[in-house]
């Protein structure tokens, strides 16, 4: 894989490991074969997921191969740890419902219409209508719904992968500024609170202007420096979040 | 050729499962997107009608859960419907599911009667439409 890679540091690494339980050098595995994790999750990339998602996912299966690894097994690590990890990346797009693979050609109608959405935004001072955007984009209000429609199916399932020109730009906590986001409201529903607390902050300040303060999608979108379309995505990923939480254990 | 419609009306019945939540949303989505709502109302209709149906799929006895989406005056009226165990509110009005939908639609009733209970939500149009007896089509 690559020059680092060394059998016999992986075997000395695990003796270690198991003799010691030392989380570092368990660490230390997982960083010696991230390459193997990044190779196999490339073999997945063309199923419209940002390739670091895949990666991450991929790492969760490489990190239960190295719990479950026995060294008198006689195999090695790497050939152990293969399906694992392929396993991991298979669930992950099983789990996400990722059954239709989004066409390029409605990929790249959806990324034409972020931008048409936003420039409507801006002219009309509110959200535009599908009417609207079908008028301005010279198509017909079909070929809008379904690249609307494509962009969220896309999209839950693959909420950070850029969907806009803008959509990097990092969360302007400065033009939320005076917002107490200590979510006083939110104390009420005790339940969700510790929920809530495993949101990362623009989830956490998205959740609350829109159901506490009341604002639109594209007010928070403005705000917080994304397109509407990805709040809106977020936002039905939240609520998700928060209704398998409300039942089990989940993770955002 | 005109007809005198003044009130449409799309039902829609799912197997009353999690799997099948999506067909409401895109029914629901589909509807008020063609109906001159904004993209962030046609959102939140769809965020609205995932959260009450999720809600009445916990109480769901019967084979169905029906969504009914109607036209009316000032915007349109949507109603999840099943029967239901026992006669106690699908939604409690303390929970956060009630401020979701409170906060997602213009208007949020719910109704229980002898075992069947309906999630009734209302958004109201902006001004944005031509009006509404007037053919658009023509400028598509």
């Amino acid at each position: 894989m690559t020059s680092q890679y060394s059998r016999d540091d992986t075997r000395h690494l695990f003796e270690e490991l198991r003799r010691t339980g030392d989380p570092t050098l368990r660490e230390e595995l997982a960083k010696l074969h991230l390459p193997l994790v990044e190779y196999l999750a490339k073999r997945f990339k063309d199923r419209g997921e940002p390739l670091d998602d895949l990666v991450q996912v991929g790492s969760v299966g490489l990190l239960k191969a190295i719990d479950r690894f026995d060294l008198e097994r006689g195999v090695e690590f790497s050939t152990y740890a293969t399906p694992t990890i392929v396993g991991e990346l298979k669930r992950y797009f099983r789990d996400k419902g990722w059954a239709v693979r989004v066409p390029r050609r409605l990929q790249e109608l959806s990324l034409r219409l972020n931008k048409v959405v936003a420039q409507l935004t801006q002219d009309l001072g509110r959200s535009p209508t599908v009417p609207e955007i079908a008028k301005f984009a010279g198509l017909t209000e079909d070929e809008v719904l379904e690249a609307l429609e494509s962009g969220q199916a896309y999209s839950t399932t693959s909420l950070d992968a850029p969907s806009g020109e803008d959509d990097d730009a990092p969360l302007r906590l400065d033009r939320i500024g005076e917002e107490d986001l200590r979510i006083d409201n939110l104390e009420y529903f005790a339940s969700l609170a510790p929920l809530i607390e495993k949101l990362p902050e623009r989830e956490k300040t998205i959740l609350y202007l829109r159901f506490f303060k009341g604002m639109t999608q594209s007010t928070i979108a403005e705000r917080v420096g994304i397109s509407q379309m990805h709040v809106s995505r977020l936002l039905t990923r939240i609520l998700e979040f928060l209704r398998e939480g409300m039942e089990g254990d989940s993770e955002y | 050729m005109r007809r005198q419609v003044n009130r449409e009306t799309v039902m829609v019945r799912i197997p009353p499962t999690p799997e099948h939540l999506a067909l409401l949303r895109t029914a629901v989505a589909g509807f008020a997107a063609r109906d001159h709502f904004t993209l962030d109302q046609v959102d939140d209709l769809r965020l609205a009608v995932e959260e009450g149906a999720v809600q009445l799929l916990k109480h769901v006895t019967g084979e169905g859960l029906t969504l009914t989406v109607s036209r009316t005056e000032p915007g349109i009226e949507v109603r999840l419907s099943a029967d239901v165990a026992g006669d106690d509110p699908v939604i409690d009005e303390e929970s956060f599911s009630w401020v979701i939908l409170r906060a997602l639609a213009d208007d949020v009733a719910i109704e229980m009667q002898q075992g069947h209970a309906a999630i009734v939500l209302a958004k109201h149009r902006l001004a944005t439409a031509p009006q509404l007896d007037q053919d658009d089509q023509d400028d598509a």
